[in-house]
């Protein structure tokens, strides 16, 4: 047992070299010597050597910080170019490849977005009208969200539920010329889904919601006026992505007032699409010069003689919420006999970095 | 446990396999080389046009001068030649005055292999429509592709009177069809006689008292019994297996998962089939248990629509909503390749006759007396142009037709040049 015990022990010393080496740094060198803080038994003095060997890695990248930053600005000084900043590695940008992402230069894709569900919205055919409706049980945050998403989406209307069931609802929307129906699904007092349909025969998107902030919950939120929003849809690459991205887009009037300065956003990062809802403003603001003396010898030609800078001012009217894609289904709702374009299954999650939208 | 970032598709043996999807297109997917060949789109017919989009599709694989009908959303159906894509003859649909095309879509389209052999100028189709106006045309395929009105010999009947006809099969020898759909049990015609022989009974009330209306989805025959036993899919994600010689309700039934069963396919000379449904699980089964062999297990994630049995090699194909092609073995029922095919895809079919193009296009030379003037033209047009990719299956047909026009040394000389042709496909392989 003991034996055993060693044994391991000096492998963990061997790992431990190991990483000195690459650091190759006096002081590492001493450790080496003793030994790493996650060996030490003694809680109180485990905690110290760890909390010693983290400033000192923070003073360290600090230190490099301040050097990579003088080098630059020495560069600068002398007119040459700075040395290039090196780029993290995010998981986004290691993205594993995939074939599906859309192309400007493809011609199916746009012989396939005329014949799609939503190109007589989307040409401005026809204007959308949005039927929003609940589940059966419903109270609290429900109502408050969608008094809420009322105001976001222009042209909307609520319905109460009731008992009806939701294909019987799809039929009457559909006879009514509603262009989309929202159900907002509750679980538990709490809004956890929303089902975007698409109508008379558009796809059906079933997505998980999450952190839902209401209006009144955002600090120095705003009121949106009644104007047309603007729309913003972000990173909807791949071609499932392009089919919700235009679903969500058929939601929302094609011709934004822009005097009204709203705009809503739909962002989609790692799969999850991020809603925000801001105001925005333009402002001239004048430049001290104390505060730009850094950016001096970059703006010298451009803005020594206005001395002035347009900047935009964004307040956010809510509310935020996440949406996560669980199911694209062909055809308007149907549980038992639906036909899905796209359904999350365990086996597709091969890999963090590997995204369907 | 670290997760593998890529799936390895081993590649799949050499084939050429056609897909048909929701624009109206028509992709030609081929794999070459011996050993784990990439599959790839090689070819792409027609404009994307949305009122084209391809219901059902049908191809009669021969050796000598295949054919392929295309049926179309707008009532349109199309015989195509498999090699290069030119149109042959197209017909239009509308049988009945008054109804339009789009409300009475194509749900079967089956294309005779038999009828053909004793008169080689015609061809004969079998459709259905979705409101179940079944019938049997033999059409002229020699003359020039126009709107032919002259369809001889049309023999037509109603299958239901009410319903939707969503499956339609025809048996491995052509004397049977069977239809079913929703709202209607699946029925077997003879087809010589255009007489229903038999119908199905629903399954009973289960314990509860429920009664599950009758909506069938899919349906095959299986190849072994000739045309007694078949398979049927059903919305409620039932597969029945019927034996018509036994009894009229089905003789074994399983469940499979919770979505529509949306494609069967069986394997033949044996009791395997394979299942696909609306969320795009792939199975195999054994039919005569019921049990459940496994899954074909690969990313799969849109309704498979379709599935194809590679006549000679292990390979079946899948197709369906999600736009890819994929190639499955069926013995480790691993996935061989995916091909992204942009589309909704709505059929798939095998050209069996690529395998051996490269080992015998001489073989098929004796059968030289079946020329189409125009497609001779045509070949001669193609012929100049430097087309890699077609290279195999040109030499086939140009010996075909040419050979039939010269006399006897040119024959001789082509035959010489052919040999030539044929090592140096097999050096390009090899490579």
């Amino acid at each position: 047992m003991a034996g055993k015990r060693k044994k391991s022990e000096s492998e963990e010393i061997n790992e431990g070299e190991k990483e000195n080496n690459k650091n190759n740094e006096n002081s590492n060198k001493k450790m080496k010597k003793e030994i790493l803080p996650s060996m030490i038994k003694n809680k109180e003095k485990r905690s110290a050597v760890h909390a010693k060997l983290k400033h000192e890695k923070k003073v360290e990248k600090r230190k490099k910080l301040k050097a990579r930053d003088a080098a630059e600005k020495r560069a600068l000084e002398l007119g040459e170019e700075p040395p290039p900043r090196m780029t993290p590695r995010t998981i986004e940008n290691t993205r594993e490849p995939d074939e599906t992402v859309c192309r400007p230069d493809d011609d199916e894709l746009f012989a396939g977005n005329d014949a799609d569900e939503f190109s007589s919205i989307l040409k401005q055919e026809s204007t959308p009208k949005i039927l929003i409706t609940t589940c059966r049980f419903n109270s609290t945050r429900g109502p408050a969200f969608i008094s809420e998403l009322l105001t976001v989406i222009p042209n909307s209307h609520y319905y109460k539920r009731g008992t009806y069931d939701l294909k019987k609802i799809v039929e009457y929307a559909k006879n009514k010329d509603f262009t989309s129906l929202i159900v907002v699904h509750a679980n538990r007092r709490e809004p956890d889904a929303l089902l975007i349909i698409g109508l008379p025969d558009g796809p059906t998107a079933h997505f998980k919601l999450s952190k839902l902030v209401l209006r009144k919950d955002i600090k120095n939120h705003g009121n949106p006026t009644g104007h047309l929003p603007e729309l913003v849809l972000n990173n909807f690459t791949t071609r499932l992505g392009h089919r919700v991205g235009r679903l969500i887009q058929a939601l929302f009037p094609q011709s934004p007032e822009f005097r009204g300065r709203r705009v809503v956003t739909f962002h989609n990062q790692r799969d999850f699409i991020f809603f925000r809802h801001h105001r925005y403003i333009f402002e001239t603001k004048e430049i001290k010069g104390s505060e730009s003396k850094g950016k001096k010898a970059k703006d010298a030609k451009s803005e020594r003689v206005t001395q002035e800078k347009v900047i935009a001012r964004l307040q956010e009217c809510g509310p935020q919420f996440t949406l996560k894609l669980i199911s694209l289904q062909h055809g308007t709702f149907d549980t038992k006999g639906g036909e899905f374009e796209w359904v999350h299954k365990p086996e597709m999650d091969t890999s963090r970095r590997r995204f369907f939208l | 446990m670290p997760r593998t970032t890529t799936l390895d598709c081993p590649g799949c043996p050499p084939l050429r396999a056609l897909t048909f999807d929701s624009l109206g297109l028509i992709k030609v997917v081929e794999a070459r080389g011996e050993q784990g060949g990439v599959s790839k789109v090689v070819e792409r017919w027609g404009d994307p046009d949305a009122s084209k989009c391809v219901l059902a599709a049908s191809i009669d694989d021969s050796k000598n001068d295949p054919l392929l009908a295309v049926a179309r959303k707008s009532g349109l159906i199309e015989i195509l030649n498999p090699l290069n894509g030119d149109l042959r003859v197209s017909i239009s649909n509308a049988g009945d005055a008054g109804a339009r095309p789009e409300d009475d879509g194509i749900a079967g389209l089956h294309l005779f292999k038999r009828q053909r052999m004793e008169s080689s100028r015609s061809c004969t189709l079998l459709t259905c429509t979705t409101k179940g106006n079944a019938s049997m045309r033999s059409i002229d395929i020699s003359n020039v592709p126009s709107e032919s009105s002259s369809n001889g010999c049309l023999k037509s009947w109603n299958v239901c009177a009410s319903g939707t006809v969503l499956c339609s099969k025809v048996d491995r020898n052509e004397n049977y069809a069977l239809f079913g759909g929703k709202g209607i049990e699946v029925n077997v015609w003879d087809l010589e006689k255009c007489m229903k022989i038999w119908t199905a009974k629903p399954p009973p009330k289960n314990s509860l008292g429920i009664f599950t209306p009758t909506w069938f989805t899919s349906a095959t025959f299986l190849s072994i019994d000739d045309h007694r036993k078949f398979v049927a899919g059903t919305n409620n994600h039932q597969v029945h297996l019927y034996d018509t010689s036994a009894q009229r309700r089905p003789i074994m039934s399983f469940d499979f998962r919770e979505t529509p069963i949306k494609a069967v396919a069986a394997e033949p000379e044996s009791y395997n089939i394979y299942i696909g449904n609306g969320s795009g699980d792939l199975a195999s089964v054994d039919i005569r248990m019921g049990k459940l062999l496994g899954c074909f297990i690969g990313k799969c994630s849109g309704s498979i629509r379709s599935i194809a049995r590679h006549p000679t090699l292990p390979v079946i194909a899948s197709c369906g909503l999600d736009g890819y092609l994929r190639l499955w073995d069926i013995k480790t029922r691993q996935l061989l390749s995916a091909v992204f095919l942009k589309q909704h895809l709505a059929d798939v079919v095998f050209d069996s006759a690529f395998a051996d193009k490269e080992v015998a296009p001489a073989a098929a030379d004796p059968l030289v007396h079946e020329v189409q003037n125009r497609n001779d033209i045509e070949e001669h047009e193609a012929e100049t142009m430097p087309m890699k990719r077609k290279k195999a299956p040109k030499g086939k047909d140009k010996s075909k037709t040419k050979a039939s026009k010269e006399n006897d040394e040119s024959k001789k000389l082509k035959s010489k040049k052919k040999s030539k042709r044929v090592t140096g496909d097999s050096h390009d392989d090899d490579s």
